[in-house]
């Protein structure tokens, strides 16, 4: 970790940090790119593409629906392993542990988003804004889960205990999450209602639909990668300054003892 | 020391301050009681109540067990307990399923008396298969939760801040548990025409569940309690 | 017409909060970046 610049009188180093920021040439790229490509989103999406034949104008939804769901559950997937990682003792890091943490927010955010949208187009669609199946009510249960997780990291204690708690959090909703979708499908396999069925079978986009909505995907990829780097170094700053705090509160105690 | 036998005088040790305090055949079994009861006065109808009762006992239990494992941790960390044990090197894993195998006795006690005051409150019936059902649920899905609880609990145990956190931890968690036992009990009941048979698949996902989670939290339980 | 209305606030909830995320983490960054010195920042 940090070593302590604290001169012994307790006081802080007199130079004033160059560096304004948490950007680097790399992230400005990600940054423009990210700019630019939900621009061309807005464009495509809005504007340019036509209705679908079936859906109507709601399919223009589905163009950053599914970005957001697909970086959510990537979110997921990225703070499952870099919890792993962290508790590896070949690879403990606590910037895995930083990253575990800054995925899993916009991992929240997006989830939400997702759930949002999602019942918006179902509303359209079918009519209604829930529909109790395996893949919404999955998805609804992954976003309580990783509120509860960014609870959980929200506990305070040393930065360890932060770390090894979160990642064994991440872990068991690895376990849990298949768990819940397997279990909401057996039920509602029971019930055997062919029109939710129907209704949650993959919509067929071609041409100009499918364009935007890949490019609506790559928008929150490289929108994800951006945050979690600037997130993570955020955390990082965060962390250095509860250690200084920690170092200067020692150093404080040493010198009331002399 | 081996993990069976550290578990052994572990829950031995939590079955043991239950009964001198009484804690949860004095407070927790009322409270299940009158939670059955308040569900009579949301659902008033008889129907309902006799159609949603395996639902009912189920979600019973389940607002029982947030307060049993904080019961099951209070007496741990009011005189730093779980530290003590901790430092002194006690296998954590065998803490895990000695606090889960307590957990699971009280349980088991609180839903059998959920499903007799079904029968009474509820007028639900059991025959003699359904009631073979009913038990090879039980066994899975208690433990299922012990498990869950004990792991959970030990995460959320003890400082400030930190109780309010454990249902909105444990109860998706759960989830499956609730889907699965009711779906047996209501098999197991003869609800809505269903059939014994029917709840069999049932029983196999609380055992998976039950399995996943025993595992898991033997092998989770002591970085997580590790300060 | 709702589809309109159900549209819009898809594409503002998900671009709109995305862009409150960015515009935080970047002050967040800043404000921080002042406090602490820099052989504390890996990244640079």
């Amino acid at each position: 970790m940090a070593t302590t610049h604290l001169q012994t009188d307790g006081t802080a180093p007199a130079a004033v940090p160059a560096r304004s920021g948490t950007g680097t040439p790399a992230t400005r790229w990600l940054g423009i790119a990210t700019f630019a490509l939900f621009a061309l989103l807005l464009l495509l999406g809005l504007v340019t593409t036509p209705a679908d034949v079936v859906q109507g104008e709601s399919v223009r939804i589905l163009y950053v629906h599914v970005g957001t769901v697909w970086v959510a559950y990537l979110a997921f997937i990225v703070t499952a392993i870099s919890s792993a990682a962290y508790l590896s003792k070949r690879t403990r890091s606590l910037t895995w542990d930083r990253i575990a943490g800054a995925s899993a927010e916009i991992g929240v955010l997006y989830m939400g988003v997702t759930l949002l949208t999602g019942s918006l187009w179902g509303r359209l669609s079918w009519g209604t804004f829930w529909v109790w199946d395996a893949r919404v009510t999955t998805t609804a249960f992954m976003f309580i889960t990783y509120i509860g997780y960014l609870a959980v990291r929200g506990l305070g204690g040393s930065h360890d205990q932060r770390a090894r708690r979160s990642a064994v959090v991440a872990l068991l909703a690895v376990v849990e999450i298949p768990l819940v979708h397997f279990s909401v499908k057996m039920w509602r396999s029971v019930h055997q209602d062919a029109s939710v069925a129907g209704r949650t079978s993959d919509v067929t986009l071609d041409g100009q639909m499918l364009f935007a909505l890949l490019v609506g995907t790559v928008a929150f990829t490289v929108m994800y990668v951006w945050y979690v780097l600037h997130r993570q170094r955020v955390l990082a700053m965060e962390d250095a300054i509860d250690d200084r705090g920690l170092d200067r509160a020692l150093l404080e105690r040493r010198n009331e003892a002399l | 020391m081996n993990l069976a036998r550290t578990a052994r005088l572990i829950a031995a040790k939590d079955l043991r301050v239950e009964l001198r305090s009484r804690v949860v055949v004095n407070q927790v079994l009322p409270f299940a009681a009158l939670v059955m009861v308040l569900f009579a006065f949301a659902l008033d109808s008889e129907s309902a109540l006799k159609r949603t009762a395996p639902g009912l006992i189920w979600l019973g239990t389940i607002f029982s067990l947030l307060i049993v494992v904080q019961r099951s941790f209070a007496i741990e960390t009011a005189d730093g307990a779980l530290d003590a044990l901790r430092v002194a090197g006690v296998n954590p894993a065998g803490i895990f399923v000695g606090k889960s195998l307590a957990l699971a006795l009280q349980l088991l006690v609180l839903e059998l008396l959920l499903v007799v005051l079904s029968v009474i409150l509820y007028a639900t019936t059991l025959d003699p298969a359904g009631a073979v059902l009913l038990v090879t649920t039980l066994v899975p899905a208690t433990l299922g939760l012990a498990f869950v609880g004990t792991l959970y609990g030990g995460l959320a145990a003890g400082a400030k801040g930190r109780e309010t956190l454990l249902p909105l931890l444990l109860f998706p968690v759960v989830a499956p548990v609730l889907i699965g036992a009711t779906r047996a009990t209501e098999a197991a009941f003869g609800v809505s025409g269903a059939a014994t048979g029917e709840g069999w698949p049932w029983v196999g996902l609380l055992v998976i569940f039950a399995t996943l989670f025993g595992v898991g939290g033997t092998l989770a339980f002591g970085p997580l309690i590790e300060e | 017409m709702k589809d309109l209305g159900f549209i819009l606030l898809s594409y503002v909830s998900a671009l709109g909060s995305t862009a409150a995320l960015a515009w935080w983490v970047l002050r967040r960054g800043r404000t921080l970046a002042r406090q602490v010195p820099d052989e504390d920042k890996s990244w640079t």
